[in-house]
């Protein structure tokens, strides 16, 4: 029954979830759709544990999908029952992991206390893992910054119009999608921060300081500036 | 009941462990009384309690040596918890312990042994002394961490539980979404119906199955719980009240669907989470459970299927026509066996009867509708 999957203890629930949709015609919770990767091209950067996908389709899309669309893209993998658990059983392992299939990225939460919770912290985790490492295509010639990437600029970024509101920070959910179009733009420009910060009407500094308020973006840039060749950013 | 205060903060206040548990809590109920007063569990109780940041230091590092110090000897003993469970564990009893909106800054400060601030007073929902006391039942009495705090997390909800309550387990929050998934969304009418949750326990189902019933338009579905035991209609009954669900979940006193008979050949969904583990297995469950948890839950006769099978024929008479049944079994053995009864004994009955694993790709539950 149970697939034994990477990881150690995780199993697949895809064949009992499988059942149940053959069983009656209709879908439950987590289910596996058919997602077509054709059309998309996966470039694997393979540096230092650290992988890069590239995609030519529009892949930031994954980020504005409702949990429950994302989740549909996913395997969820909960840990394994040693023995016959059930009433058997008073273990609070209530782990969670996910894989995306179109992009093979994995998330897993285990601290919280019920399944539900950790499924919410891992879909999170995943939507951060997603913004780092999917990289889409931009237009360098006709860019225009993006309005979630103009919410986590600071305030002195000359593009900021008033409507675009107050500065994002990184503990706010919405703060991935800006950091994914970062990262794209300066993925563009071969991962210069002087020439991102110049299409986004800011000073290098202020770009720099912005890339440093968070760790893993900070993390995914000096990836990307090492698999161009440049010096990381400090 | 006794109430016992300490003074002192030492690691002797429940030397001898074997004492009863009712010594530790001053809100205990009584067995013996006709009428159960169902405790509040830690994370509801007011923050009327205080400790200098040293002092709950110097506890925390305690406890979290006695728990290190279990390393993995229960997980060989009876496959019970190791330490690192239990120290995600101890995070657990500070979160419902603390103020929610200090809990992070408390337990990063624990944790990085810095000495500052040391007298700084913290606010918490029960005495030092009584912490003390319910850690070391933890560890060495195997008390279930579910019965030191006084609830559960179960699906979206967080659950009264107490001694005499079976703890909700992870495995059945899948019943739920077979009642979304497969009934709901394929027959909605069946959202308008009584339900059953039939040895309720804790109320999880009842609950939950209600909460889903509600957010399906026009629906006015009610829940019976039913259960033979009196500490777990007490608790069944604050936990439909925390949820303010009274008008919904209706709880009744009663064994199986002896406290249904008004509604027979009515009910549009019949669910059940019974006691399916065979009596010879009870003596090798883990401490926890084997020590700690009611019998009347667990223990489903030589083959463990008693109950199943009786909740099988009660499907067969109380369910409408259409109407949808989930049970929870021990596994493959069991549900296989459920499924042979139904076919052969039960012809013409149900229809539709599926069997579908939980999510450690056990073969959990058996499920159908009534023909």
């Amino acid at each position: 029954m149970a697939t034994a999957a990477m990881g150690g203890g995780f199993v697949n629930v895809m064949k009992s979830v499988d059942h149940i949709v053959r069983g009656n015609g209709v879908s439950l919770l987590v289910k596996a759709a058919p997602t077509s990767t054709s059309g998309n091209f996966f470039v694997s950067l393979k540096r230092r544990g650290w992988q890069l996908y590239c995609s030519n389709s529009n892949s930031d899309s994954y980020l504005k999908l409702r949990d429950e669309e994302l989740m549909r893209q996913c395997e969820m993998e909960t840990f394994k029952a040693s023995g016959p658990g059930g009433q058997h059983r008073n273990k609070r392992e209530s782990a969670v992991r996910i894989k995306h299939l179109p992009t093979g990225i994995v998330a897993q939460a285990v601290e919280d206390r019920s399944q539900h919770k950790n499924r919410a912290s891992a879909l999170a985790r995943l939507r951060t893992l997603i913004a780092l490492k999917v990289r889409n295509p931009v237009p360098l010639r006709t860019y225009s910054p993006p309005a979630e990437l103009l919410q986590i600029l600071p305030p002195n970024s000359t593009l900021r119009a008033s409507h675009s509101g107050p500065q994002i920070g990184p503990n706010n959910p919405k703060f991935v999608l800006g950091m994914q179009a970062l990262l794209d733009l300066i993925f563009a420009v071969e991962g210069s921060v002087s020439e991102a910060a110049k299409f986004l009407g800011m000073s290098t500094g202020a770009l720099s300081r912005l890339i440093l308020s968070d760790g893993s973006l900070w993390m995914a840039v000096n990836e990307l500036r090492a698999s161009k060749g440049l010096k990381p950013l400090k | 009941m006794m109430k016992l205060r300490l003074s002192g903060l030492s690691c002797g206040v429940c030397a001898n462990f074997r004492r009863p548990i009712s010594l530790c809590y001053s809100n205990s109920i009584s067995s013996s009384s006709a009428e159960v007063k169902p405790k509040i569990p830690l994370y509801l109780r007011p923050l009327s309690f205080s400790a200098s940041l040293s002092e709950l230091t110097q506890w925390h590092k305690w406890a979290k040596n006695l728990a290190s110090s279990v390393g993995s000897s229960f997980v060989h003993l009876d496959n019970g918890p190791d330490s690192t469970l239990l120290r995600r564990e101890l995070n657990w009893l500070l979160q419902d312990l603390l103020e929610l909106q200090h809990h992070s800054a408390i337990l990063s400060h624990l944790e990085s042994g810095n000495s500052e601030n040391v007298d700084v007073s913290v606010a918490l929902r029960a005495p030092l002394e009584e912490l003390y006391c319910v850690w070391r039942q933890r560890i060495e009495e195997r008390r279930p961490f579910q019965y030191v705090v006084g609830c559960e997390h179960w699906r979206d909800l967080v659950l009264s539980v107490q001694e005499g309550v079976l703890i909700p387990r992870p495995e059945t929050e899948m019943i739920i979404d077979l009642v979304e998934n497969v009934a709901l969304n394929k027959f909605p009418e069946l959202a308008k119906g009584f339900w059953a949750d039939l040895g309720t326990g804790s109320g999880a189902i009842a609950i939950a199955t209600a909460r889903t019933l509600s957010t399906h338009a026009h629906a006015h579905g009610r829940v019976i719980a039913t259960d033979l035991s009196p500490v777990a209609i007490a608790v069944a009954a604050f936990n439909v009240q925390i949820y303010g669900l009274q008008d919904v979940v209706e709880v009744r006193k009663g064994s199986w669907f002896e406290p249904l008979k008004d509604v027979r050949g009515k009910l549009a969904g019949v669910l059940s989470n019974p006691p399916y583990v065979p009596s010879g297995d009870i003596s090798g469950l883990q401490a926890e459970v084997g020590q700690h948890e009611p019998k009347l839950a667990l223990d489903g006769g030589i083959s463990g299927t008693s109950d199943l099978l009786h909740l099988i024929d009660g499907a067969a008479s109380m369910l409408k026509p259409g109407g949808f049944f989930a049970l929870e079994t021990n596994g493959e053995k069991q549900s296989k066996f459920l499924v042979d009864y139904i076919e052969n004994d039960k012809p013409g009955s149900f229809c539709n009867i599926n069997i579908v694993s939980d999510f450690a790709g056990i073969q959990r539950f058996v499920m159908g509708f009534r023909q």
